[in-house]
């Protein structure tokens, strides 16, 4: 049973005594109102200790004209007793009774106007309307009559009558603890030692109250924070750079060639600035139309230094990955990057123009494809998902190249992200010789599939409900 | 990206076995299955293989891979005795020409279908949107040799595909849908490729639109297919491509003349690729035989040459194949990806946090603290959002996207507070006290950097709300500062400050001005503040 409240022990202990008694009653006895009374009648109710039973009851009573005549009668009755045999019309109007009096006679027909004369009806009398005003009846027409001359109004009552139970009294025999409760703990009472006697108020420890949000970061920084640490604990090395880059270093150094579709305006964002090429911008060049010095044919046609030097809004982040092995040229180099890439799609549920890619690369003497493979399956395996499995893809600066899914119970295989062997024909004109390793995915799939959301933009138009809601540590089966 | 129809009767014609082997093993040949009809597959293909991009391609792969029919396709190639002539005036314009016979084909509604889609998956992935090349069926038997390639007037007339009536060129490019759409390869030119027969009958405008004269129908027995373009490796690509799915399909191909020279010979590429460089790569043993027999299944020509040597023949059709890599990756997709022992490299390293994350970190902890919650907004915003409603003047240096895709997307954020303001108005309906920050990107004359930013809003929310908060989570990452008041007309004269560090203002905090929360439509104060990270000790320079 749950625990009683002070007030609640203290009306038991009443009740036991009255066994029934009307909650004015009670207030008067615990120096309380009665309608503090009947609520905790309410909650020992609850408890099946007590019953509250509401009678509702109909009373009359005087308005304030009727208060008057129940002194001194109806106007009816006041001006009958005025007429006398012989009394004129004239003596009768001077009566103050004589508006509402006089109509009232001539209409319950006690008395007859003959020219001047006024005179009674034999055995004229006003007994049962008094009756009915000092004694009124709901069902007496001469009460409702009053009620609608505005004399008499009725009023509905409602009495409160608490018993108390037989489980009430048992357990009111048992005794109860009576003692005055304390609600805050002070410091006064923690120095003077007096909450060793103190009745600390107890809780109902079922009732949540008000419900507090804590300051938290966001449930897909979460999840970001969570593949950055995957990686560090891998031994990987971070980046992070800049977001606007040449388009040397986001497609020509990459092996993208210059007319290829994903560099069209339509795909990417282009700004209106540019950047000088960097020194050794000639061997990249060289590749684009001959393969240099490798067995590649490279692309042919033509290659413009102006559209290198155009500025764009990063499409990928392996423009950063690319610059660190540019910098970094021996091995071994194990880096990772999440950030924000851009893509000039139009907006919608799945799509959106930026969302956070993660990428990494291995760089050593003697790693190989079946290395990739193995980086990815022990990295999702980190992620949570214990099924993956590749299949051949393409993406044009790795070959071979992969995709690698996932199974989630429920959904199956999802496909989570691409990877490969950088070309040849990137690695070269950077003065890299050995093999690069490199992966990447959407960081917002996961995302998505492990909140659950149907709509990408939510991450980033986030709802603070949402956010308030979404639990810090969200993972179920297979990683999501 | 190409998405090919498969109808099944006939790839499994073609392919010499049933439907449900190849579609469980199309994709391991890399192809994602888009859609299974009743009669027919929906199958998206790479962009790198347009050889894919028919049924007869499909079934030609599938053959090799099943081990149903391996190594080097054959297709023989017959002089067609037919020739073109070239004008020299179209070396500026488009002055690759490549051409074939095909004989005995018999078409019905589907098969041209089929034809026409891969011509248009061709256009896409190798000729650019029809750029770099475009591509001609015609009736042969509607027109006679030899053929000439014209740079021609503007004003010549014909019927164009599709119509009925003669129209100049320059009407089809004003007119015709195909002339609308691809108005742009050729407008700049005074004068237009044109393909004409002896009797000056008009095969195609290139790379706009065919006459109607040639136009393939069921009853079509011979095909002369044309192939303009600017660059000779893709034009030939596509002829070669075209000319063996034909031939898979049961037509003879016959070369022409061109300028001379006999095109197409549908003759392989050479490669000689090294067996030890190709099991490094994929990290398997192999020897130079079991290279040799994965590359046959591949529809190479592979022959064992020494221990560390296979000389290998290309298809002509295999665009793809540029360097030795592209052929070792189809090694490791006919010796199966699933089938390498993967285990991650020795490499021994040690992970190493960039230091502006491990900043953006201690940021994030010390506003949560505080009891702020975290959002990412877009990086994209508006000069609306960002300078408008804040009542500042545009920041020097704020970057526009050549093409937005709406107006909401215009420039990259130089600040963060707006977007903290705007998610309050998201947020409006949703309880208070709202205490938001957000930690991130910002780009000024296309240098990256990050800031931090946060915002309350509630009934009491003030100055020294701001104050205190801003000074906690400064504190919290050593950052030594003083304050002066501020001028920034984003928030309220006398109730602003200015962070400053090392005499350099590098934040600003206190009550947002009352017409910028009316200009963000919110309805109670809001305490804010933002900061630039680069004001942290150590934090790394540009």
């Amino acid at each position: 049973m749950a625990e009683l409240t002070q007030n609640e022990k203290r009306l038991l202990a009443v009740l036991e005594k009255e066994k029934k008694a009307d909650a004015p009653h009670i207030a008067g006895l615990l120096g309380a109102t009665p309608e503090a009374v009947v609520q905790w009648g309410h909650l020992l109710e609850d408890k099946g200790l007590a019953a509250v039973e509401r009678i509702v009851v109909k009373e009359f009573t005087f308005t304030d004209e009727g208060k008057t005549y129940a002194q001194n009668g109806l106007p009816e009755t006041q001006l009958l007793r005025f007429i006398l045999p012989g009394t004129q019309l004239a003596d009768l109007q001077k009566h103050e009774a004589f508006r509402i009096g006089f109509g009232q006679l001539r209409k319950k027909k006690l008395i007859t106007v003959v020219g001047t004369q006024v005179s009674k009806v034999p055995g004229a009398s006003t007994d049962e309307d008094e009756s009915a005003l000092k004694n009124p009846d709901a069902t007496s027409p001469r009460t409702k009559e009053l009620i609608r001359r505005g004399i008499l109004q009725e009023c509905e009552t409602v009495r409160n009558v608490i018993a108390i139970t037989p489980t009430g009294l048992e357990l009111a025999k048992k005794g109860l603890d009576l003692r005055e409760e304390t609600g805050t703990l002070t410091r006064e009472m923690i120095l003077s030692g007096s909450w060793k006697t103190a009745n600390l108020r107890r809780y109902d420890v079922t009732k949540l109250p008000k419900k507090t949000c804590p300051g938290k970061i966001h449930p897909y920084q979460r999840i970001i924070q969570e593949m950055r640490e995957i990686l560090l604990d891998m031994g990987f090395e971070e980046l992070y750079g800049d977001i606007v880059q040449q388009s040397f270093w986001n497609f020509d150094a990459l092996f993208q060639p210059q007319d290829h579709p994903a560099r069209e305006m339509q795909d990417t964002f282009y700004l209106r600035e540019t950047l000088p090429l960097p020194p050794g911008w000639e061997k990249v060049k060289a590749m684009h139309l001959s393969g240099g010095e490798t067995s590649s044919t490279g692309w042919g046609g033509t290659w413009k230094e102006e559209k290198a030097e155009q500025c764009v809004l990063r499409t990928h982040t392996t423009s950063l990955s690319i610059q660190h092995l540019a910098r970094n040229r021996n091995p071994p180099v194990k880096a990772f990057a999440v950030g924000r890439v851009y893509r000039r799609e139009t907006i919608d549920t799945t799509h959106l123009a930026e969302f956070e890619q993660l990428e990494g690369i291995v760089m050593d003497e003697d790693v190989s494809f079946a290395n990739l493979l193995g980086i990815l399956r022990e990295f999702y395996n980190r992620m949570g998902f214990t099924s993956v499995r590749f299949k051949p893809s393409y993406y044009p600066y790795t070959e071979p190249s992969l995709d690698a899914e996932v199974y989630i119970d429920g959904i199956g295989w999802i496909e989570m992200g691409g990877a490969g062997v950088f070309r040849e024909e990137v690695t070269a004109p950077i003065g890299i010789s050995y093999p690069v390793l490199a992966w990447g995915l959407g960081v917002s799939r996961i995302a998505m599939l492990r909140l659950g959301l149907k709509d990408l933009r939510l991450l980033h138009k986030s709802d603070v409900a949402f956010l308030r809601e979404t639990p810090s540590l969200r993972r179920a089966r297979g990683g999501i | 990206m190409a998405v090919i129809t498969l109808p099944y009767r006939y790839l499994e014609r073609l392919t010499r076995t049933d439907r449900k082997t190849i579609l469980e093993k199309v994709p391991l040949i890399g192809s994602d299955i888009e859609r299974l009809e009743e009669d027919h597959a929906d199958v998206e293909f790479f962009p790198d293989r347009p050889d894919l991009f028919s049924p007869e391609g499909v079934a030609r792969a599938m053959r090799g891979y099943l081990g149903i029919e391996t190594g080097l396709p054959l297709y023989p190639v017959k002089p067609s005795g037919i020739s073109f002539t070239i004008d020299p005036k179209l070396a500026n314009i488009r002055p690759v020409l490549g051409a074939a016979v095909i004989r005995g084909v018999s078409f019905d509604d589907e098969s041209i279908q089929s034809i026409m889609s891969l011509q248009e998956s061709l256009h896409w992935a190798v000729g650019r949107g029809r750029s770099k090349v475009a591509i001609g069926i015609h009736d042969m038997d509607t027109v006679k040799p030899p053929f000439r390639y014209l740079a021609s007037p503007r004003s010549r007339k014909f019927v164009p595909l599709d119509y009925s009536e003669e129209m100049t060129m320059d009407e089809i490019l004003e007119k015709h849908p195909k002339g609308r759409d691809y108005a742009k390869i050729v407008n700049d030119f005074p004068l237009f490729p044109l393909i004409v027969d002896r009797d000056d009958h008009v095969l195609s405008f290139p790379p706009i639109i065919n006459g109607e004269r040639t136009r393939v129908t069921i009853n079509t027995k011979n095909i002369l297919l044309d192939t303009t373009g600017t660059d000779r490796r893709a034009v030939s690509v596509a002829v070669n491509i075209i000319c063996t799915a034909m031939a898979e399909a049961g037509a003879a191909i016959g070369s022409v003349e061109i300028e001379g020279v006999q095109t197409p010979t549908l003759t392989p590429a050479e490669r000689t690729v090294s067996v030890k460089e190709c099991s490094r790569l994929l990290g398997a043993d192999l020897t130079a035989s079991s290279m040799a027999e994965l590359l046959k299944r591949m529809r190479f020509g592979a022959e064992p040459a020494g221990a560390d040597t296979v000389m290998v023949k290309v298809p002509c059709y295999r665009a793809d194949i540029m360097h030795d890599w592209d052929l070792f990756e189809d090694v490791g997709i006919a010796y199966g990806y699933d089938r390498l022992e993967s285990h991650p490299p020795k490499t021994s390293t040690v992970g190493k946090p960039h230091p502006v994350q491990v900043a953006m970190v201690l940021a994030r902890e010390a506003f949560t603290g505080l009891g702020y919650l975290e959002v990412m907004p877009f990086t994209l915003t508006s000069e609306e959002v960002m300078y408008a409603r804040m009542q500042r003047p545009e920041t020097k240096g704020v970057l526009r996207v050549l093409h937005p895709i709406t107006v909401e997307n215009t420039v990259v954020r130089t600040e963060l507070l707006p977007l903290l303001l705007e998610f309050l108005t998201f947020n409006r309906h949703r309880e208070l006290p709202q205490r938001l920050f957000t930690v991130g990107d910002v780009v000024v004359d296309c240098r990256t950097h990050q800031q931090a930013a946060g915002v309350s809003t509630h009934p009491d929310a003030d100055f020294s709300e701001a104050y205190a908060s801003a000074d906690a989570v400064l504190h919290e990452l050593s950052v030594d500062y003083t304050v002066r008041e501020s001028a920034d007309p984003a928030f309220i004269d006398g109730r602003r400050g200015d962070i400053i560090v090392a005499g350099k203002r590098v934040g600003v905090f206190g009550e947002i001005h009352p017409a910028v929360l009316t200009a963000f439509e919110l309805e109670h104060p809001v305490a804010a503040f933002e900061f630039d990270l680069r004001a942290v000790p150590g934090y790394p320079g540009p």
